[in-house]
């Protein structure tokens, strides 16, 4: 039985770990809390929903096509809202409030899309569940955790080893700097905003197979933020560690208490974390920067 | 009449709302993503208060009201000494708790279904009463010591902690002031609507709120009462879809942060003295 609760607890915790790292990724490079990542979840899950209808695709098809479609409308949205802050070098206020309103216009447009309606996804597989003993995994959650793992380790490869990665890396330290090295330093930020969409699209399609697919959806982005919040704000490595301990945090009190209060239980999870060690697991930037 | 009755009061109870929002965001630069949960709180409290427990409608909305500063201080505790980047990312997680909790405590909230019964007592007289006073004690806070150590703060921590502001404590003032205010809204709310459910009270309505703040102009009272009012009164006026209302503020409010960051009025604000009467008028005679 406990066994269980921890292989659901990682599944579950592996999607908040990469809606963690895909915020991580802007937070860490613009310095703002990108408030626009859940509704571009929802926006990507439904594009490649409608493209599963269509085309009768296969679910990789389905999950590449979300996550192209994630990249792409982030890099619009960067684009739109915050090319013009990151220029002027004004207060990183406005970066938030742009990033709000970029995140108020997805959903309204996801909205006036595809109505308040409930969606689901064909079914992928024909057996749902795959047995290992006494232990039951669904294959649904077997895929997220086992695409969550290679998305993140491919993500780490590409920051720690290639050229863009480190490009990426030294514009997250000190972006005039970077500029002056020679880096193109908006064409970074793009990359960046092309991998954390991506993300998005990766785990919106997930959580719209685990649970339905509605335009609310990206309401689920909390769970990303309060496991980098628990993990050290804009550090990739503590997300995903935060995002684990929340899921399996969340999935054992659940299972006392019933699925209602995970939102309670999850912010009471950070509240305390914020108390003992406000800095996260990884302890990174908590002071405001001069 | 009656419809443009409703509509201004409702307009009124979101001045109110944003007023509160102002304090923290326009003064301290800080964002609650969790605002409209204080403003439930507020409303929930209250309409229990009376219609269970019995009370008179002004305690009830000043227990509401002290109560919510309580969970606001809970909240706010842990957060305050951070980067501001937590509070948004916090108060983000308490409103979900908070719909999830008034969802799950059925017996007392009336779960999803909402909490129906309360009895009407806010009237248009009342709104009105109620913004003046929230506005002229926003606008004296702005103007005493603590505004000004509010906006200290929010232009540079580290320069006003050098000052010897006790920017931790000033955080934590403003934003018990904006949770205050917010859940007076929601007191006026319940007792107009005579009706209350989770659902209006998630983080897209906080979000609402700074949006129009930041159309009236993020520095200026006046500008975010005015954002407000027009954003508020005019899509109800014109009927608009709610869908396309949001779709509507979003598109305007990226126009306006991308031209003209400012806002609509700047760091103008309404004065007997801006209008050119009154105090200059004597001097020049």
């Amino acid at each position: 039985m406990s066994l269980q609760i921890i292989i659901n607890g990682l599944a579950l915790g592996s999607v908040y770990a990469i809606i963690a790292t895909g915020f991580s990724l802007i937070f860490n490079i613009l310095k703002f809390s990108n408030f626009s990542h859940g509704a571009l979840m929802t926006l990507s899950a439904f594009i490649g929903y409608f493209f599963a209808v269509t085309v009768n695709s296969s679910l990789l098809l389905v999950v590449a096509i979300s996550m192209l479609a994630g990249g792409l409308v982030s890099c619009l949205g960067e684009l739109v809202a915050f090319r013009k802050i990151t220029l002027s070098n004004t207060s990183p206020i406005y970066f938030f409030v742009s990033s709000i309103t970029l995140g108020t216009l997805y959903e309204g447009i996801v909205t006036i899309w595809v109505g308040p309606n409930f969606y689901n996804y064909p079914r992928f597989f024909e057996t749902t569940v795959v047995k290992l003993g006494s232990i039951v995994i669904s294959k649904s959650d077997l895929i997220m955790f086992v695409s969550s793992c290679a998305a993140l380790a491919l993500l780490m490869l590409f920051i720690q080893k290639t050229k863009f990665g480190r490009a990426l890396r030294s514009v997250s330290f000190d972006r005039e700097t970077a500029g002056l090295m020679g880096i193109d330093v908006i064409r970074i930020i793009q990359l960046a905003f092309f991998l954390s969409g991506a993300l998005a699209g990766l785990a919106g399609v997930f959580l719209g197979i685990n649970y339905t697919l509605y335009p609310q959806l990206g309401n689920l982005v909390v769970k990303g933020f309060i496991a980098s919040v628990i993990g050290g704000l804009g550090s990739v490595f503590g997300a995903v560690a935060g995002a684990l301990l929340l899921g399996l945090t969340e999935t054992l009190l659940i299972n006392f208490a019933g699925s209602g209060y995970a939102p309670v239980f999850s912010f009471l999870i950070m509240l305390v974390f914020l108390l003992i060690r406000p800095q996260g697991i990884a302890g990174s930037n908590v002071q405001e920067k001069a | 009449m009656e419809f443009y009755l409703s509509v201004m009061t409702f307009t009124l109870i979101s001045v109110i709302a944003v007023t509160g929002v102002y304090v923290l965001t326009g003064l301290t630069g800080m964002f609650s993503l969790g605002q409209a949960a204080f403003m439930a709180i507020g409303a929930y409290i209250s309409g229990v208060l009376v219609v269970k427990v019995g009370l008179p409608f002004a305690l009830a909305a000043i227990i509401a009201i002290a109560l919510s500063v309580l969970v606001g201080y809970i909240v706010g505790l842990p957060t305050v000494r951070l980067r501001r980047d937590y509070i948004s990312l916090v108060t983000l997680g308490f409103g979900e708790a908070i719909t999830a909790l008034l969802n799950q405590m059925q017996s007392i909230t009336g779960g999803a279904l909402g909490f129906s019964g309360i009895p009407q007592k806010t009237t248009f007289t009342l709104a009105v009463a109620s913004a003046a006073v929230c506005i002229a004690l926003v606008a004296y806070f702005k103007a005493s010591k603590y505004g000004r150590q509010c906006i200290a703060a929010k232009s540079d921590e580290l320069a006003a902690k050098a000052m010897g502001i006790d920017v931790a404590r000033i955080k934590m003032i403003a934003f018990l002031f904006s949770v205050a205010v917010t859940a007076y809204a929601g007191v006026l709310y319940a007792f107009y609507t005579t009706y209350v459910d989770p659902g209006i009270f998630g983080w897209k309505k906080s979000a609402e709120w700074v949006i129009m703040v930041f159309f009236g102009g993020v520095n200026s009272l006046t500008g975010s009462i005015i954002g407000t009012a027009i954003l508020t009164a005019l899509p109800e006026m014109l009927r608009f879809a709610a869908e396309y209302r949001t779709v509507f503020y979003s598109i305007l409010v990226l126009l306006i942060i991308n031209f003209k960051p400012a806002g609509l009025f700047g760091e103008y604000e309404l004065s007997l003295k801006s209008l050119g009467i009154g105090r200059e008028k004597k001097n020049a005679a």
